[in-house]
C-alpha cells in the first residue's frame, strides 16, 4: 500500500480526533479525543520509519507514547479533583478562573 | 502461475487497507457515541487496530508497546474513571458553532493531505539490517546509544507525572462556593 494511503488514514484520524476535541463537552472523551490525534502522529512516525528505513521514526514514537502516558495519568487525576469539588462534568460550566 | 511476492503483497495490501478502514471507523465511533463507556470501546478498539497497522509496518516492538500501554494501561485507567464519576449520556445536538467546528475540520483535512502528499520524498538508505527492523534489540540498539538523552529526559519526565498525581490525590481540597 502506498504512501497516500498512510497519509489519508493518518490525517483522516487526526482530524477526526480535532472535531471531537471541539464539539464534545465531556473531559474524558476530549482526552480520548487527544489521544486518537497522538495516536495517528505515532503511526505516521512508524509507517515512515518502515518506507525510509530507518528507526529515528519508531524511537519518536516511543517518546510520544511516554508523553501520551504521563498526561494521560495527570489529565485524569485533575478531572477527578474537578468533579471532587464541584459534582459536574461539563466544561462549559467551569468558568470559576474567568475573572 | 502466480509469482508468490505478488499474492503477498496482494493480500498485504487488501490487510492494511481493511485494519486502516476499521480504525478510521472506530475513531468516528469515539467521537459519536454519546455514552463515554462505548467511546472507551471504541478507543480500544482502534488502538488495537493501529496496533495490527504497527506490525504490518514492521514495528513489532511497537506494537506490543501500543497493546500494553495504551490498551491495557491507560484504557483501564479511563474505564476505572468512568466507572468512579458515572458515565452520563451527553445530549448531542447540532449547533451552529459545532456545524462551524465540523467545516473547520474538513478544511483541516484537505489543507493536511494536499501538504503532505504535494511534496517530494527524498529516499534514505538507512544502515538498519532488515532481519532485525523493529524488534527490540533494534530498538534498545538505537534507544541506547543514539538517543540516549531522550530516553533519560522520558524517565524524568515520568517521575514528575508520577509525584504530580500523588500530590492532586493526596491532598484534599475544600468544595469551591457556588456562585
Amino acid at each position: 500500500m502506498g504512501q497516500e494511503f498512510v497519509l489519508l488514514i493518518s490525517s483522516s484520524v487526526f482530524c477526526i480526533g480535532a472535531c471531537g476535541f471541539i464539539i464534545r463537552k465531556n473531559p474524558l472523551i476530549m482526552f480520548m479525543s487527544v489521544e486518537l490525534m497522538l495516536n495517528s502522529v505515532n503511526f505516521l512516525l512508524i509507517a515512515y520509519s518502515s518506507f525510509l528505513n530507518s528507526l529515528d521514526g519508531q524511537i519518536f514514537a516511543l517518546i510520544i507514547m511516554t508523553v501520551a502516558a504521563a498526561e494521560v495519568v495527570v489529565g485524569l487525576a485533575i478531572i477527578l479533583t474537578i468533579f471532587r469539588t464541584r459534582q459536574e462534568m461539563d466544561v462549559d460550566h467551569i468558568n470559576a478562573l474567568k475573572g | 502461475m502466480f509469482d508468490l511476492a505478488t499474492v503477498f503483497e496482494f493480500t498485504r495490501d487488501t490487510v492494511i487497507f481493511t485494519v486502516g478502514l476499521t480504525a478510521v471507523l472506530a475513531s468516528l465511533g469515539v467521537i459519536l457515541c454519546s455514552s463515554p463507556i462505548y467511546c472507551a470501546l471504541y478507543l480500544i478498539s482502534h488502538m488495537i487496530c493501529l496496533a495490527l497497522l504497527f506490525l504490518l509496518y514492521n514495528a513489532e516492538f511497537l506494537a506490543v508497546v501500543q497493546i500494553i500501554v495504551y490498551a491495557g494501561a491507560v484504557m483501564i485507567l479511563f474505564l476505572f474513571i468512568i466507572a468512579l464519576l458515572g458515565g452520563k449520556k451527553e445530549v448531542q445536538e447540532l449547533t451552529f458553532e459545532r456545524s462551524i467546528a465540523v467545516a473547520f475540520i474538513f478544511t483541516l483535512l484537505g489543507e493536511l493531505y494536499l501538504s503532505a502528499t504535494v511534496g517530494p520524498t527524498k529516499q534514505i538508505e538507512g544502515k538498519i539490517n532488515p532481519e532485525i527492523f523493529g524488534t527490540a534489540k533494534a530498538i534498545g540498539l538505537e534507544l541506547y546509544s543514539k538517543h540516549l538523552v531522550a530516553f533519560e529526559l522520558a524517565s524524568a519526565l515520568l517521575l514528575v507525572a508520577a509525584v504530580g498525581v500523588i500530590c492532586l490525590a493526596k491532598f484534599s481540597f475544600a468544595p469551591l462556593k457556588r456562585r
